[in-house]
């Protein structure tokens, strides 16, 4: 599957990133491919189109705080979880997308 | 025919004690009869009693008008003109309120400790531990009787002659008093000879038949119930001065039948008291005395001020504190977290072990950078010396890294006395300094009085504009007698070490010929009577008047050395008075033209091959260092407390980007415009986020709030934070949203605060697991503490940290943090991601 993902957390120091980390590794992991946009205390990074939203099969929204330019995704089939989520367990989320 | 003279008072805490016994000092000189009328308070009071002027309440900005009248009228309202033109607005300088600051939470490992916490607000920080020891309110011994006298004369005259006692008694004590100390020795004794205060207890025998005790009694109430009616705060707590005289006075006529609560401290004590007098205070033997808790609240009475003078952590307006019962048990006084900690349990005293390492860390720290010599990141040697007002202050310079004195103001020496010190007190103060120096470089400037610090002992006539008037070298030929012997002194001296002479105030080469003329001429005497001197003694001069900073070629033919006055040289090169507030603007060093003057008289200097340096107000502010290195000065002295901190941010800095910095400022318009410069210029000073210190390869942190707590510390103890609470604070408040332990036995506990100065990261490897409510339940082993400085979010830092956290997730990445033992290779392994 083509997948894209958003990852925030409060602060935007660590967890935005290493949920980031982990849900890449997971994607690879399945044979997804994915990009993640990261919204943390530098802004947004590796930020995503409306043509990457609209070319993706589903969103993974891993966040614990409202995100910047939401309405990309008014359309997308979205997977909203926490941050901690996508540490602890992200084969499940994937779960989820079959 | 009565004079009158108006005034509106200038002195942000009115008239109190003060103020009130230095007006009092200038009516005695007169016999004419002052009175001081507050317009606002309508009370009225004798200029001659310092308790009745400050009963009359006078605060900031009321109106009041002496009234004088008598055979030298006219003199005395001159005098008083003078005295309120020059000296009045100054008076009350260096009796700051001892700042109180509001209490911060606690840390959650004294928090859950389960100890009994009391708190209070912090008036002294520090932290003291030692046995409870629980003191009385002042009382006379209820044994004394109170009334009855029959020859009421007999009763006035032996308490007449206890007075006469006690002010002699306050006569000796001033010969070894220093400091804070003297100061309060004045206030009491003009208390004691106080014209109200004698009229009172004479009053209470020879009227109402009052015995000493009684009077004594009588006169306490009356004047601190004046006191508290005040409504002034700081008149209030002078009624402990009032305590203290009368205690004294007690002591005199009785003896030790009101030896009441004279306390033998005999181990580490920590001393609780509703209210301490300052001579209660003085009482204490300060080897045990280890902190101090107060019920009443009050940052600037007398007890406060000698606590903060001798570092004694105070903690004040516990108000608890009277049902409290210590029973001699170990208690901390945490001024720091602003508590008082009893009952202490297990947890508690591991905490206070913390804390204690906390502090030790952070001093071993200084020590460490006390004793080298720093240069900038890129190898420009620049000294950082001490700036001193006394012999008694070089040894704390030293202790916190001064690598020389760059400035010992001598005129304290000759301040605030009747007479001027003669060559053997002189000799022997900067022969101490010297001596402490040991061998490093110490620069002795000749007094510098007339203008703001006027001596009664000159008779100099007060001047419409005492900064542009007779001052320092100016003065010198008229008072040759007192120049040479200070020079005679310094000559001496100079073989105690490397002696340099400093002179103020030159403008002219013909005042530095004439300076060096007399030096010559000293030390000719001394080799004629075979006094042995030093002849390399170096003689240099202040930069602090505009025409010397455009004269440092000429003056270079003369001298050895110069060093810039950053406050005068401002207020002269602007026009503007330094001590009038509303002309902030133009007393601002970042002006762009001034930091050109610097700069010329830098290059003059530098050109003319002699060292230049700052000992001005300029050189104490951390944040101008970067322009002052990019000027090309080779010395700053500054006040000892700020110097640990100019030598770590100095050897952040790079010269040749300081350079660059200082040709950018030079090209701005305004003041504002440099200071953007500037703050862009220190956002970007390049911190590593990492250094080896800030691994700890082996914790014995025993829980999450001991590791949380040790890691915050050590930002302490690297100088990183000089909040340590409220980082701890931070981390805590976004643990508080979910853990941060996020499983396999790592957790990442992080924050954003202004209260540390740099991004920074700590890596804590823990001798055994502790519970961090982690995500996979499980114990942590590896802490990995994030601060970011609010506001340094978007650098290059958050790249790295984002990194780190990516490759935390790395499994391999984890086994090898968790195998390595060796803080410095642990160290590589981050920086390779960095």
């Amino acid at each position: 599957m083509k997948l894209v993902a958003v990852t925030a957390c409060p602060t935007g120091i660590a967890h935005t990133y290493m949920a980031a980390a982990q849900l890449e590794k997971t994607a690879k992991k399945l044979g997804h491919t994915i990009k993640v946009e990261t919204q943390g205390a530098m802004g947004i990074e590796n930020e995503l189109s409306q043509a990457d939203v609209d070319g993706a099969d589903a969103v993974i929204l891993a966040t614990d705080i409202m995100i910047e330019q939401e309405g990309r995704f008014a359309r997308a089939r979205k997977i909203q979880v926490p941050v901690q989520a996508a540490l602890k367990d992200p084969d499940a989320i994937f779960a989820q997308l079959k | 025919m009565a004079l009158e003279l108006e005034f509106i008072c200038p002195l942000p805490s009115g008239i109190h004690a003060r103020p009130a016994s230095a007006l009092e000092e200038v009516v005695r000189q007169f016999v004419s009869e002052v009175t001081l009328l507050n317009r606002r308070t309508q009370r009225q009071a004798n200029g001659k009693s310092i308790l009745a002027m400050v009963g009359t309440d006078v605060r900031l900005g009321d109106t009041c008008v002496f009234t004088v009248s008598g055979s030298d009228e006219q003199k005395a309202i001159d005098g008083l003109k003078a005295f309120l033109h020059d000296k009045f607005p100054h008076c009350d300088a260096p009796l700051t309120a001892a700042k109180i600051e509001t209490a911060t939470p606690l840390s959650p490992g004294l928090r859950d400790a389960g100890a009994i916490i009391y708190r209070g607000q912090p008036v002294v920080p520090g932290i003291g531990r030692g046995r409870g020891v629980q003191l009385g309110k002042f009382s006379i011994p209820p044994s004394l009787p109170r009334n009855g006298v029959t020859d009421t004369e007999k009763e006035w005259r032996r308490l007449d002659a206890s007075l006469a006692k006690l002010n002699m008694a306050y006569d000796h004590r001033l010969v070894v008093a220093k400091g804070v100390e003297a100061e309060l020795v004045r206030v009491h004794q003009a208390i004691a000879r106080d014209v109200d205060f004698q009229n009172h207890l004479r009053a209470a025998v020879t009227e109402r038949q009052r015995t000493a005790a009684g009077a004594i009694e009588e006169a306490e109430t009356h004047f601190s119930k004046m006191l508290a009616a005040s409504g002034n705060e700081m008149l209030q707590e002078r009624a402990l001065d009032i305590q203290d005289v009368c205690r004294q006075l007690l002591r005199e006529i009785y003896g030790d039948a009101v030896k009441t609560d004279a306390v033998q401290l005999t181990a580490a004590s920590v001393v609780v008291a509703e209210s301490l007098t300052p001579g209660q205070f003085l009482a204490l033997d300060r080897k045990f005395l280890k902190g101090l808790v107060l019920a009443s609240v009050g940052g600037t009475s007398h007890t406060v001020i000698l606590a903060r003078s001798f570092n004694i952590p105070t903690l004040a307006g516990v108000t608890d504190l009277p049902t409290i019962q210590l029973g001699g048990q170990e208690i901390v006084v945490d001024a720091d977290a602003g508590a008082l900690v009893t009952d202490l349990t297990k947890a508690a005293r591991r905490h206070y072990t913390l804390e204690e390492r906390r502090i030790a860390g952070r001093r071993m720290r200084l020590e460490k950078l006390s004793v080298s010599a720093v240069t900038t990141e890129d190898g420009q040697r620049i000294e950082i010396a001490a700036n001193i007002s006394t012999a008694g202050e070089a040894d704390a310079a030293f202790e916190v890294g001064a690598e020389g004195v760059g400035l010992f103001r001598t005129e304290m020496l000759f301040l605030d006395r009747p007479t001027p010190p003669d060559e053997a007190e002189q000799f022997e103060s900067y022969r101490a300094v010297l001596a402490a120096a040991k061998g490093r470089p110490v620069v002795i400037r000749t007094f510098d009085v007339g203008g703001d610090k006027p001596l009664a002992y000159l008779n100099l006539p007060a001047e419409e504009n005492p900064f542009l008037g007779r001052r320092a070298v100016r003065i010198y030929p008229e008072f040759e007698t007192l120049f040479r012997t200070q020079i005679r002194a310094l000559v001496r001296a100079s073989t105690a070490g490397k002696l340099s002479v400093m002179i103020p105030m030159i403008a002219t080469v013909d005042e530095a010929r004439w300076v060096k003329r007399i030096i010559a001429e000293e030390q000719k005497k001394c080799a004629a009577k075979k006094i042995a001197f030093d002849p390399a003694m170096a003689v240099g001069a202040m930069i602090e008047v505009p025409a010397a900073a455009l004269a440092v070629e000429a003056l270079s033919r003369e001298l050895d050395f110069f060093s810039i006055g950053s406050n005068d040289l401002l207020q002269y090169f602007m026009a503007a008075d330094r001590m009038n507030a509303q002309l902030g603007v133009l007393s601002n060093p970042l002006q762009p033209a001034f930091l050109r003057l610097l700069k010329l008289i830098a290059d003059a200097a530098r050109t003319q091959k002699k060292e230049i340096s700052l000992c001005g107000e300029m050189g104490s502010h951390v944040r101008f260092l970067p322009l002052l290195v990019g000027s090309g000065l080779n010395k700053i002295s500054a006040a000892a407390p700020v110097i640990a901190g100019l030598k770590a941010e100095l050897s952040r800095l790079n010269q040749a980007a300081c350079r660059q910095l200082l040709e950018s400022a030079l090209q701005c318009a305004t003041a504002d415009e440099v200071n953007a410069l500037l703050e862009q210029f220190l956002s970007q000073v390049n911190v590593p986020l990492l250094e080896t210190d800030l691994i700890l390869i082996d914790s014995d942190a025993t829980t999450k709030a001991e590791a949380i707590k040790q890691a915050v510390d050590q930002l302490f103890i690297m100088g990183r934070t000089d909040n340590s609470q409220a980082v701890e604070d931070a981390v805590w408040r976004r643990e508080a949203t979910y853990s941060t332990g996020f499983g396999q036995g790592f957790a990442i506990p992080h924050c954003q605060t202004n209260a540390v100065r740099f991004n920074s990261l700590v890596l804590l490897k823990l001798r055994s697991p502790v519970a961090w409510d982690s995500l996979d339940g499980q114990p942590v082993r590896v802490v990995i503490l994030l601060a970011i400085r609010t506001g340094q979010a978007s650098t290059t830092h958050m790249q790295v940290l984002a990194k780190l956290a990516r490759k935390i997730m790395d499994e391999d990445f984890r086994a090898e943090l968790e195998q390595e033992k060796d803080a410095a290779r642990l160290g590589a392994i981050l920086q390779k991601i960095f």
